[in-house]
C-alpha cells in the first residue's frame, strides 16, 4: 500500500507534495496524523482525514460559535447533531408526528457545473430526511445570484441553469418545492449559493438515527444505491477551498452525477424497507453518503454508537474496474446510503432493495450490499485485496479538531427614526420602480419550473403566500408551514443585524400563514474564515441567529455552515446567514392567506413604522445611502405573540409580512392575491398620522420596518388584542372591492391610483426577462 | 362485486399515494400494484395510471413504459372495454401505447405529449380544463355537466399536443378533443394554456370513449384544503371535516366512479 | 454554406441509453450494447474556422466536465445508427441554441443519435435498426428517423 510521506519531510516538500495530491490539509495536520498513526498514513488515511478534518465535515472553525445557538424546546424532538433535525409537528390519531428538516448547501458545485451541482445538491439534502426514517414531504430552496442584466453572462447561465437541475430532480423525485427565496447581487458573480432544505414526515415513535444501535457489533453494514464511480472524487475538500477561475476547470472533476430515477426508486423501497423494520420491531441505523464517500459515512454511523467498523473495499460495487482504493473509499458518487443491520434481517433489505425494487435493473450496477461489519474496537479498518489499507483509531478521524480563529465585535449600523429626507420623490413613480426591481418582483418565472404540488397534499402553494403550506397527514387537517428568509442587502450592512432580520422574517412569515413557529434551520455562507473580515462577519451572525431565535423563543433544529464563498481575485459573498422556518397550523381549514377578503375591512400595519431606510431596496432604487432602520427583537416577539392571539381569535382575515419593497409592496401582494378569484384593491390613507413625520410618504411606504400588513375583521377586538400584548398597530386603509391601489392624502383627495392588473403586469416581468 | 380499480406503478411513478386516495375518498376500491406485482393487473376492472417519470421518461415521456409488460395488461384491458384514465405521465403512456386517440395500431402512436413551448421547461401552474365534448361521449365524463369547468395542477414538461395535421384533424373530427384550458371563467386563449398545446388540448379520450388521457393534475387539486381561497374553501372555514372533503378536481373522479358503475 | 456536424456524447455513465438498451432487449431488438449521442448539424459560413472551439465554448451545449465532442467526417448517420429529429418547432432547439449562440453558424439542427452494436461489438445491420426505430426510438406523429 502506497504511502504519504509525511515523517522526516521539510516543511515545504511537505506543502509542495500535499498541493500536489489536492490536498487541503494543512502541514501541522499531516504531522498531526503521523504522529498519532506512529507512521506515514496510507494514502487511503491521508484523503480520509482530507474529508473528515475539512471545515464541511468537522466544522472546526464554526463549531464553539454554533454552540451559542439555542436548540431546545417544548417543540424540539431532535436537535443538531444527526443528519437532520426534528420538530414536533401535532398529533393525529394518536400519534405525534415529526417533521425532519436538514438545510444544506451546494454552492461551489453549482458554480462549477450549475445543473449537476444544483441537482445534486437536492439528491444530498433528501437523502439526509429520508435516513430518519421519514417520507420525504417537501424542499425548498434559497438562491443567490449573481448580476443577471447581461443574456449571454456567466452569472445568468448559472442563474439558469441551476434552476433546471433543482427542477429536474426535485419534480422527478416526486417531492413538492414549498419554498423558497431568489436575490441577484453583483457579490454573487463568482460563487452563487444554492441553498437547500428538505422536509421529512416522520412518527415520533419511528425515528431512525444516523448511529450503529447500542449492541450492534458483528452486524452489517450494508451499502444501498448506485455503483460507486470516479466521480464526485474530493468533494469534501472541494468545498472548503476557494474558487478560482483556474481551479473551477480542475475542480470539475470532484463534480458528483445525479440520477432522481435511481433516487425515487430508493426512497420508495427505504419506505417499504422501514416497514420491514417497523413490523419486526428492529432497530436499525441508517445514513446518507455524502462528504467523505463510504469512509465517511461510516465511520460517523460507527463512531456515533460508541464502535469501530471494518470495511472491505472489494465488496462494493463498482461501475468500473481499476479505481484505486482511495476513489472507492471517499469519493463522493450520488445516490447512496448505508445501513447497520441486524444480521438476520440482512437478506430481506437485501431482497427488498435487489428484487423487490430491482435497482439492479433500474442503474447500471445499483444495488444493496454487505460490504463490512460493526466492531467493538474504536478502530476504523478498511481492507482492498488482501490489504489492509486503512486502520486508524475512529475518535481521532471523527472526533472533535479545533481551530481558534480570530474575530472582532461588528459595530452597530442602524439608526433611530428622525428626519424625512425623501420629500422630493414621487410615491407613484417610485412604486412601479420598486415593484419591477429584482429583487421584489414576481419569482413565478422561476418557480413554475418546480413542481408544488406533488403529492397532493399542498394547501398554499410557493408563491400563493408568504410561507408554504401543505396537509402532510392524509386524513389531517394538521399544517405544516415553511418558510426561508436571509436578505443580503443586510448582510452588506452588518452580518448580525442580517441573522437577525433573517430570524424575524422567516418568523413572520410562518405566522403570516396562521401557523405557530416551531423551528428553525440554518445555513451559513461566508466568505475565507482564515481572513478576520470574514470570520468576524461569520461571529457576529451567529450571535446575531442566537439572539434573534432566543428573543422569539423559536429553537435551531439543524443547520449547515459554507465557508470559503470567494474567489482568489479576494471577493467574498455578501455576508449570508440563511434561515429556515417551520410552523405548525393545528387545522388547516384555519389557514390565513394573504388575499383581501372583504370590501370596506381595515387594513392595518403591525409594527413601527420606520423612516430609516438603509438596506432597502427603495435605497437601491432612488440611489441614496442611509443607515438600517432599528431591529428591536423584544418588540417582534410581542408582534409574532399578538398575531397569534389575534388569528386564534379570528380576527385576522389576510396577512402578509412587510419584506422587501415594504408596506405599499405587501398590500400590492395581498391585492394580487385575489386576481386568480375575485380581483380586490385597498385604499390607504396618508401616512403621516402613522409614520409620525409630515413629510416621510416615501419612507412610510417603502421602508423595510419588519411588520406585517393585516386585514382585521373586527377592529375593536383585533385593537384590545394589540394592546393586552404590547403589539403596535396603526390603521392604514381599507379593503376595497375596485381592483386598484388607491393612495389617499391628507384631505382625502387621490394623488394617486393603480390599477391592480397594470401593477400586476409591472411585478411580473423582470424575472420572465431572465428565465423566459 | 364492487369494481376494483389498479393503479399501475412503474419504476420513476411519483403520484401513486395521492391518485389512490382521491379514488378511495369518491368510493372505490382501489390498490396499487406495484411493478414487482404488474402479473397480477389482469384482475382488476380498471386502471388508473398515475403521474410521475416513469423510466425517468428516457427516450420519450411514457415511451418506454408504454412498451411495458405492465401496459400488456392495460392494452388488453382497454381493447376489452375497461375503463382507462392516464393522468400526466398515463396520459403520456396512453398516447404512446396507441391507445389514445386509438386512430392507428397499438403502439403506433399518432399523436404525442411533446416538449411544452415555448422553451421546452416543465411548467406548474393552476388551470381550469372544460368538457369539450358531450358527457355520454365517454363513460369516465358521463356524470359531469355539459361544459364542466374542473380546476386542475399543469405539472409537465412534455405535455403539448403535437401531431401531424391529418392526425390533427382526425381529433377533431372524431371527437377525441375531450377537454380543452380554459381560464376560470370558462373563456379561452393563448394565455391559458401553459404549454402551447395544439388545439388547446388538456386530455384527450379514444375512439370507444373508454379510455382517457388527461395532462394536468385533477387530483391535486381534489380536495377543499387545496383550494382555500376558492367558495368551497372559504365555506369550510374553521370546519376541519368539510376542509378534508373532495372538491374541485374530486368532480372527475366521482364521474369516472359513476361511469365504472354503468359499465 | 457548408454543412457539417458536430456530436456531442457523454463522457460520465449514459442512464438513458442503458434504460433503453433494457426496453429495446425486451422488445427483441438485437442490440448488446446502445449508445446515444446530441449531435448538432450547422450551416456555417465558408470561412467558419474552429466550429468544433466555438461549441465546446457554447456552454449551454457543451460542459467539459460530462461531454466529449468531435465533428463528424459527414453530416449523415453511419452504419448501426438511427438519427432521431423532432418534427415542427423544437423549441428546446431555439433555447438552447439562444444565448451565446455559436459564431458563424446560419442554422442548425438537433438530432438525439442512437448507436446500436451486436455482441461482437460490431454496428447492427440497416434492419435491425430501422426496427429499433420503429418499435422505440421514433415515434412517427412528432419524430422522424435518419438511418
Amino acid at each position: 500500500m502506497p504511502l504519504f510521506k509525511v515523517r522526516g519531510e521539510s516543511s515545504g516538500a511537505l506543502q509542495s507534495a500535499a498541493r500536489r495530491a489536492g490536498l487541503a490539509l494543512r502541514e501541522d495536520e499531516l504531522r498531526r496524523i503521523a504522529e498519532e498513526l506512529g507512521r506515514d498514513p496510507t494514502l487511503v488515511e491521508v484523503y480520509a482525514f482530507d474529508a473528515q478534518w475539512s471545515e464541511h465535515c468537522s466544522y472546526k472553525s464554526s463549531r464553539r460559535h454554533l454552540r451559542k445557538l439555542p436548540t431546545s424546546g417544548p417543540t424540539v424532538v431532535l436537535g443538531p447533531g444527526q443528519d437532520s433535525g426534528i420538530v414536533h409537528l401535532g398529533e393525529h390519531a394518536g400519534e405525534r408526528y415529526g417533521v425532519v428538516v436538514a438545510h444544506e448547501s451546494h454552492n461551489h458545485p453549482s458554480q462549477v457545473v450549475p445543473f449537476e451541482g444544483a441537482a445534486t445538491g437536492i439528491g444530498g439534502i433528501v437523502r439526509d430526511v429520508l435516513c430518519m426514517g421519514a417520507e420525504v414531504i417537501g424542499v425548498a430552496d434559497p438562491l443567490r445570484f449573481g448580476n443577471v442584466d447581461e443574456a449571454d453572462s456567466h452569472q445568468r447561465y448559472v442563474a439558469t441553469t441551476v434552476v433546471d437541475g433543482i427542477a429536474a430532480y426535485g419534480n422527478a423525485i416526486g417531492v413538492p418545492n414549498l419554498a423558497g427565496d431568489v436575490f441577484f447581487d453583483e457579490g454573487f458573480n463568482e460563487n452563487c449559493l444554492v441553498n437547500v432544505v428538505a422536509f421529512g414526515l416522520v412518527k415520533e415513535s419511528q425515528i431512525i438515527h444516523s448511529k450503529a444501535p447500542p449492541g450492534s457489533a458483528g452486524w452489517d453494514v450494508v451499502l444501498v444505491g448506485k455503483a460507486t464511480d470516479a466521480s464526485g472524487f474530493g468533494g469534501a475538500s472541494f468545498s472548503s477551498l476557494a474558487l478560482d477561475a483556474e481551479d473551477a476547470e480542475a475542480n470539475k472533476g470532484a463534480v458528483q452525477v445525479p440520477d432522481p430515477f435511481l433516487k425515487n426508486v430508493i426512497m420508495r423501497a427505504s419506505y417499504r424497507v422501514f416497514e420491514y423494520l417497523r413490523e419486526r420491531n428492529i432497530t436499525a441505523g441508517f445514513k446518507d453518503l455524502g462528504a467523505g464517500g463510504i469512509m465517511g459515512c461510516t465511520a460517523e454511523l460507527c463512531a456515533a454508537g460508541g464502535f469501530g467498523a471494518i470495511v472491505d473495499l472489494d465488496d462494493v460495487s463498482t461501475a468500473q474496474a481499476g479505481l484505486p482504493p482511495f476513489v472507492i473509499a471517499i469519493g463522493e458518487t450520488q445516490e447512496r446510503l448505508a445501513w447497520v443491520l441486524p444480521p438476520e434481517a440482512t437478506p430481506d433489505v437485501l431482497r427488498i432493495y435487489n428484487e423487490e425494487f430491482s435497482l439492479p435493473n433500474v442503474a447500471r450496477g445499483a444495488c444493496a450490499a454487505v460490504i463490512g461489519a460493526v466492531q467493538t474496537e474504536p478502530r476504523y479498518v478498511m481492507r482492498s485485496g488482501n490489504e489492509v489499507v486503512m486502520d486508524v483509531p475512529i475518535d481521532f478521524l471523527t472526533g472533535t479538531i479545533h481551530d481558534e480563529l480570530t474575530y472582532e465585535i461588528e459595530a452597530p449600523r442602524t439608526r433611530d427614526d428622525g428626519e424625512a429626507f425623501l420629500s422630493g420623490f414621487d410615491v407613484a413613480e417610485t412604486f412601479e420602480r420598486v415593484l419591477a426591481h429584482r429583487d421584489v418582483a414576481s419569482r413565478e418565472p422561476l418557480y413554475r419550473e418546480y413542481d408544488a404540488v406533488v403529492r397532493g397534499t399542498t394547501v398554499l402553494p410557493r408563491g400563493c403566500a408568504a410561507a408554504g403550506v401543505i396537509a402532510p397527514i392524509p386524513g389531517s387537517t394538521l399544517g405544516l408551514a415553511v418558510s426561508v428568509a436571509g436578505n443580503p442587502r443586510y448582510g452588506r450592512c452588518s452580518a448580525r443585524y442580517a441573522a437577525e432580520a433573517a430570524v424575524v422574517e422567516a418568523v413572520n412569515r410562518i405566522v403570516c400563514v396562521g401557523a405557530r413557529p416551531t423551528g428553525l434551520t440554518d445555513c451559513l455562507n461566508f466568505g475565507n474564515p482564515q481572513r478576520t473580515e470574514h470570520f468576524s462577519q461569520f461571529v457576529a451572525a451567529v450571535d446575531g441567529l442566537a439572539e434573534a431565535a432566543s428573543v422569539l423563543q423559536v429553537p435551531f433544529v439543524s443547520g449547515n455552515v459554507s465557508l470559503y464563498n470567494e474567489s482568489k481575485g479576494g471577493g467574498a459573498v455578501p455576508a449570508s446567514p440563511i434561515v429556515g422556518a417551520l410552523g405548525t397550523i393545528d387545522d388547516v381549514s384555519r389557514v390565513v392567506t394573504p388575499a383581501f377578503k372583504r370590501d370596506g375591512a381595515a387594513l392595518y400595519y403591525i409594527g413601527r413604522a420606520r423612516t430609516a431606510i438603509g438596506g432597502s431596496v427603495v435605497a437601491g432604487v432612488l440611489g441614496v445611502e442611509d443607515r438600517l432602520p432599528p431591529l428591536d427583537l423584544e418588540e417582534q416577539a410581542r408582534i409574532v405573540t399578538a398575531m397569534l392571539a389575534a388569528i386564534d381569535d379570528g380576527l385576522i382575515a389576510a396577512a402578509h409580512p412587510v419584506t422587501s419593497g415594504g408596506i405599499l409592496t405587501a398590500v400590492a401582494a395581498m391585492g394580487f392575491a385575489t386576481l386568480r378569484s375575485r380581483p380586490m384593491g385597498a385604499a390607504l390613507d396618508d401616512p403621516s398620522p402613522w409614520c409620525g413625520s409630515e413629510s416621510a410618504t416615501v419612507e412610510a411606504f417603502f421602508a423595510e420596518g419588519h411588520g406585517i400588513v393585516v386585514e382585521a375583521t373586527s377592529e375593536d377586538r383585533f385593537l384590545q388584542t394589540m394592546q393586552e400584548q404590547g403589539a403596535p398597530a396603526s390603521r392604514i386603509g381599507e379593503v376595497s372591492a375596485r381592483a386598484e391601489l388607491h393612495l389617499l392624502s391628507a384631505d382625502f383627495q387621490a394623488y394617486a391610483r393603480f390599477p391592480l392588473d397594470r401593477l400586476h403586469d409591472a411585478w411580473s416581468a423582470p424575472l420572465r426577462e431572465v428565465y423566459g | 362485486m364492487k369494481a376494483r380499480v389498479a393503479i399501475p406503478v412503474f419504476p420513476g411513478t411519483n403520484s401513486e399515494e395521492e391518485t389512490l386516495r382521491i379514488l378511495r375518498d369518491v368510493g372505490l376500491d382501489a390498490e396499487i400494484v406495484h411493478w414487482s406485482r404488474g402479473d397480477r393487473l389482469f384482475q382488476y376492472d380498471a386502471f388508473v395510471l398515475p403521474g410521475g417519470f416513469a423510466y425517468e421518461d428516457r427516450v420519450r415521456a411514457g415511451a418506454i413504459a408504454a412498451h411495458d409488460r405492465m401496459m400488456d395488461a392495460v392494452v388488453d384491458a382497454a381493447i376489452g372495454g375497461k375503463l382507462v384514465l392516464g393522468l400526466c405521465n398515463g396520459a403520456q403512456m396512453l398516447l404512446e401505447a396507441g391507445l389514445v386517440p386509438g386512430t392507428g395500431a397499438i403502439r403506433r402512436p399518432t399523436a404525442a405529449f411533446t416538449h411544452n413551448g415555448p422553451d421546452g421547461k416543465f411548467v406548474c401552474r393552476h388551470v381550469f380544463v372544460k368538457l369539450s365534448v358531450a358527457p355520454e361521449r365517454s363513460p369516465i365524463t358521463a356524470a359531469l355537466a355539459p361544459g364542466a369547468l374542473i380546476p386542475a395542477w399543469a405539472a409537465h414538461g412534455e405535455g403539448r399536443l403535437a401531431a401531424p395535421p391529418e392526425h390533427l384533424q382526425e381529433i377533431v373530427d372524431g371527437g377525441h378533443l375531450a377537454f380543452v384550458y380554459t381560464h376560470a371563467n370558462g373563456s379561452t386563449d393563448a394565455d391559458a394554456i401553459p404549454n402551447q398545446s395544439a388545439l388547446g388540448a388538456a386530455a384527450l379520450v379514444n375512439v370507444e370513449g373508454n379510455v382517457l388521457a388527461i395532462m394536468p393534475h385533477p387530483e391535486r387539486d381534489a380536495w377543499t384544503f387545496n383550494h382555500p381561497d376558492s367558495p368551497e374553501g372559504r365555506a369550510a372555514r374553521g370546519n376541519a371535516e368539510r376542509m378534508l372533503r373532495p372538491s374541485g378536481g374530486a368532480a372527475l373522479f366521482e364521474s369516472f366512479a359513476k361511469g365504472l358503475a354503468l359499465v | 454554406m457548408k454543412t457539417r456536424a458536430i456530436e456531442i456524447r457523454l463522457k460520465i455513465p449514459d442512464n438513458a441509453a442503458y434504460t433503453a438498451m433494457a426496453a429495446l432487449e425486451r422488445l427483441g431488438v438485437a442490440a448488446e450494447r446502445v449508445e446515444r449521442a446530441e449531435i448538432w448539424v450547422f450551416e456555417v459560413e465558408d470561412d467558419a474556422d474552429g466550429l468544433l472551439v466555438e461549441v465546446m465554448r457554447n456552454e449551454s451545449l457543451f460542459n467539459p466536465n460530462k461531454h466529449a465532442a468531435r465533428e463528424l467526417e459527414t453530416p449523415s448517420p453511419r452504419a448501426g445508427e438511427v438519427w432521431i429529429e423532432e418534427l415542427g418547432d423544437d423549441p428546446d432547439l431555439r433555447a438552447r441554441l439562444g444565448g451565446k449562440g455559436v459564431r458563424g453558424v446560419r442554422s442548425a439542427k438537433r438530432y438525439v443519435g442512437w448507436r446500436l452494436l451486436d455482441r461482437q461489438g460490431k454496428p447492427v445491420t440497416k434492419d435491425v435498426a430501422q426496427n429499433a426505430a420503429d418499435v422505440l426510438l421514433c415515434n412517427p406523429a412528432i419524430e422522424r428517423a435518419l438511418l
